[in-house]
């Protein structure tokens, strides 16, 4: 067990691309971290990285208070749970299992040992004597894992583990890596593109995009703090909307009027003090489909914004409304029992302490 | 329904009949061969299935011929060209295993400047028709002393069985991720035994396949034997030609030579089928 400390990464392949740019990040002891991002995002470089299959263009990366920019794979002490599962055809469970064992001449006993123990822990028992291609999904899985954590690593890491698994498993797998990382204790990275996933499992997510970190937080932090609009895009489902405004002066009252003349929105003293600090021309107004209340057309409250149905959808537990506000469309997560038709008037309402706000220019958080 | 089945039955009857039919025209050439080992000299020129079968023509050419006329060549000395050909041909596999095997590897794991090129090259080899080359090598061998060594003839055969070999192997090292190799670095192996314990066992059908084919290819070469290899590195088919002389044809002698010769290549084939089907049908395809 031990402490994952990356200062100053960079990754750069031969031909320029620039994989991963100036990474900065602690894993804690014990922790459990979710690396997230699309793909192409720089993580799975960032894994090779840390594992030692991919040599570091500059920067340190410290395990357990341990330079190991130089060290082999094997001297590292981490342990990968490939996406592919990467068992080894030709050998049985057991000896699939026993391989990293194998090679550091383990005694004996000692192999057998540890090797029942973690197949105990992952519900392996009966299946050690057959080979690979006997296997399902699911069982190939937990041999991967059965196989990485044989061997104690200091660090446990995880790539799309669970991206080859029908739903139901899936949601099965998920609940016992989380038992998993409670039960062994290890510093363990999750590597996925899948937030669902990440928020389920980790107690830190880092969002990578474009080879740069973009935040790094607990799923609170980066949920309602979003640090840019790539964050803020990325993490919730559906996504956040993005409405592209101006700010306007109008007497002692500071609007946000869209781009495209669709609604104009009197800002709440805090928005509005953060609007003035930035002195951005143009702002992207931020906020989550579950965050806008659907108000009757008759309301005339000043925030209440008058809208066009597009489409409603009434999914069973939510309805899903996509509005025309202007030429944008808005996306509304209501209650199932609305009944809205095409062409429909409505007013909509953000919630003005969900409203995030970002420097058009810029990106990033007001 | 019922016109179904019978359209059914009746499609399997002519299939089977026609693969019958083939089986009988493909296979005949080897009928006749065996047939005519087995004739004497009187009865050589007929067409008739049924005669007295002798292995006279076994035993001359396995043990000397006690009537051999003046002129003839005594063709005792078949037990060493079946031993040339078996040297010739099993070390010329051999190298080309020893040669292929990382080759093949390379080509499909490691991009570099030229792989393509220099993969297309290889299979190049197999386009050009012997005898293209066959004059000027044979200038270099002789002034190389390689004429008429079992060297030169392994070397020479590397032209033959090298290509295919690296074109099989390499779609099989392509199948395997190499997600399988970093998962053993990452265990702790040496970069050779992976490949000795994880690689090797996975492509061992591929090999299998293309190391019998090479061999085959091998022994029944014709060409580069002929004209690179001289009395003393004779292999079993171009000592099929001494039956003809000027005098008399001992087709029959030649017949139980041809006989005697394809019996390796029968046994490796039984014996390793289970992986040439597979070899054949999974490697080359992709290739």
């Amino acid at each position: 067990m031990a402490e994952l400390r990356l200062e100053h990464i960079y990754k750069t392949y031969k031909g320029g691309v620039e994989a991963v740019k100036d990474l900065n990040l602690t894993v804690k002891d014990g922790e459990f971290l979710a690396l997230l991002g699309p793909s192409g995002c720089g993580k799975t470089s960032t894994l090779r990285m840390i594992v030692g299959l991919e040599d570091i263009t500059s920067g340190e990366m410290y395990i357990g208070g341990r330079l190991v920019n130089r060290l082999e794979p094997n001297q590292r002490n981490v342990a990968l749970a490939f996406e592919t599962y990467a068992l080894y055809p030709p050998l049985s469970v057991f000896d699939n299992i026993a391989f990293c064992l194998r090679a550091r001449s383990v005694p004996k006993h000692e192999i057998v040992q540890r090797v029942r123990r973690v197949a105990e822990m992952l519900d392996i028992t009966d299946i050690l004597d057959r080979k690979p291609a006997e296997l399902g999904g699911g069982q190939k899985q937990r041999v991967s894992l059965a196989r990485a954590l044989v061997r104690d690593p200091d660090v446990f890491l995880m790539d799309e583990p669970l991206s080859h698994l029908d739903a139901a498993l899936r949601a099965h797998m998920r609940i016992e890596l989380k038992r998993l990382h409670a039960q062994t204790g290890r510093t363990t990275i999750l590597v996925t593109h899948d937030q669902l996933e990440a928020v389920a499992m980790a107690q830190r997510i880092a969002v990578m995009n474009l080879g740069v970190l973009q935040q790094v937080g607990t799923f609170d932090e980066i949920y309602n703090h979003p640090v840019n609009e790539f964050v803020a895009g990325f993490i919730g489902e559906p996504p956040m909307n993005i409405l592209p405004t101006r700010p306007v002066q109008e007497g002692d009252k500071l609007w946000l009027a869209a781009l495209d003349g669709g609604f104009r929105l009197p800002l709440s003293d805090a928005l509005r003090a953060k609007v003035e600090r930035s002195k951005a021309q143009t702002i992207d107004l931020g906020v989550r489909p579950i965050h806008i209340e659907t108000l009757d057309p008759s309301d005339d409250a000043a925030d209440a914004l008058p809208a066009t149905v597009q489409t409603f959808e009434s999914l069973g537990e939510e309805g899903q409304l996509a509005a025309h506000l202007g030429d944008s469309t808005v996306l509304v997560v209501t209650s199932p029992l609305l009944e809205l038709e095409r062409g429909d008037a409505v007013k909509l309402r953000f919630r003005p302490d969900r409203i995030h706000l970002f420097d058009a220019a810029t990106q990033q958080a007001l | 329904m019922q016109s179904k089945v019978s359209n059914n039955r009746l499609a399997a009857i002519l299939s089977d009949g026609f693969l019958g039919l083939y089986f009988i025209f493909a296979l005949f050439p080897l009928l006749w061969m065996v047939l005519v080992s087995l004739k004497s000299g009187e009865e050589l020129f007929t067409t008739q299935f049924v005669f007295t079968p002798t292995l006279e023509n076994y035993q001359a050419i396995l043990f000397g011929d006690p009537r051999a006329a003046a002129g003839v060549v005594a063709r005792q000395e078949f037990p060493r060209f079946f031993m040339n050909s078996l040297i010739v041909s099993s070390g010329a596999v051999v190298l080309s295993l020893l040669v292929g095997v990382p080759a093949a590897y390379a080509l499909a794991r490691y991009r570099f400047r030229g792989k393509e090129d220099l993969a297309f090259t290889f299979l190049s080899f197999r386009f050009a028709p012997e005898l293209v080359v066959i004059i000027p090598l044979s200038v270099l061998y002789r002034q190389l002393g390689l004429y008429d060594t079992y060297w030169g003839i392994i070397w020479v055969y590397q032209l033959v069985t090298l290509p295919l070999l690296i074109w099989v192997l390499r779609s099989y090292f392509e199948d395997v991720s190499p997600d399988i190799e970093q998962a053993a670095m990452i265990d702790g192996y040496p970069w050779w035994r992976i490949f000795w314990s994880i690689l090797l066992p996975l492509v061992r059908p591929g090999l299998a396949a293309a190391a019998l084919l090479a061999f085959v290819f091998a022994w029944n070469n014709f060409i580069f034997a002929l004209v690179l290899g001289g009395s003393n590195v004779q292999t079993v088919t171009v000592s099929a030609l001494g039956y003809i002389s000027s005098a008399q044809a001992f087709f029959n002698r030649m017949a139980a030579a041809s006989v005697l010769a394809s019996i390796p290549q029968i046994v490796l084939a039984l014996s390793i089928q289970r992986y040439l089907i597979r070899g054949l049908s999974f490697g080359a395809v992709k290739g």
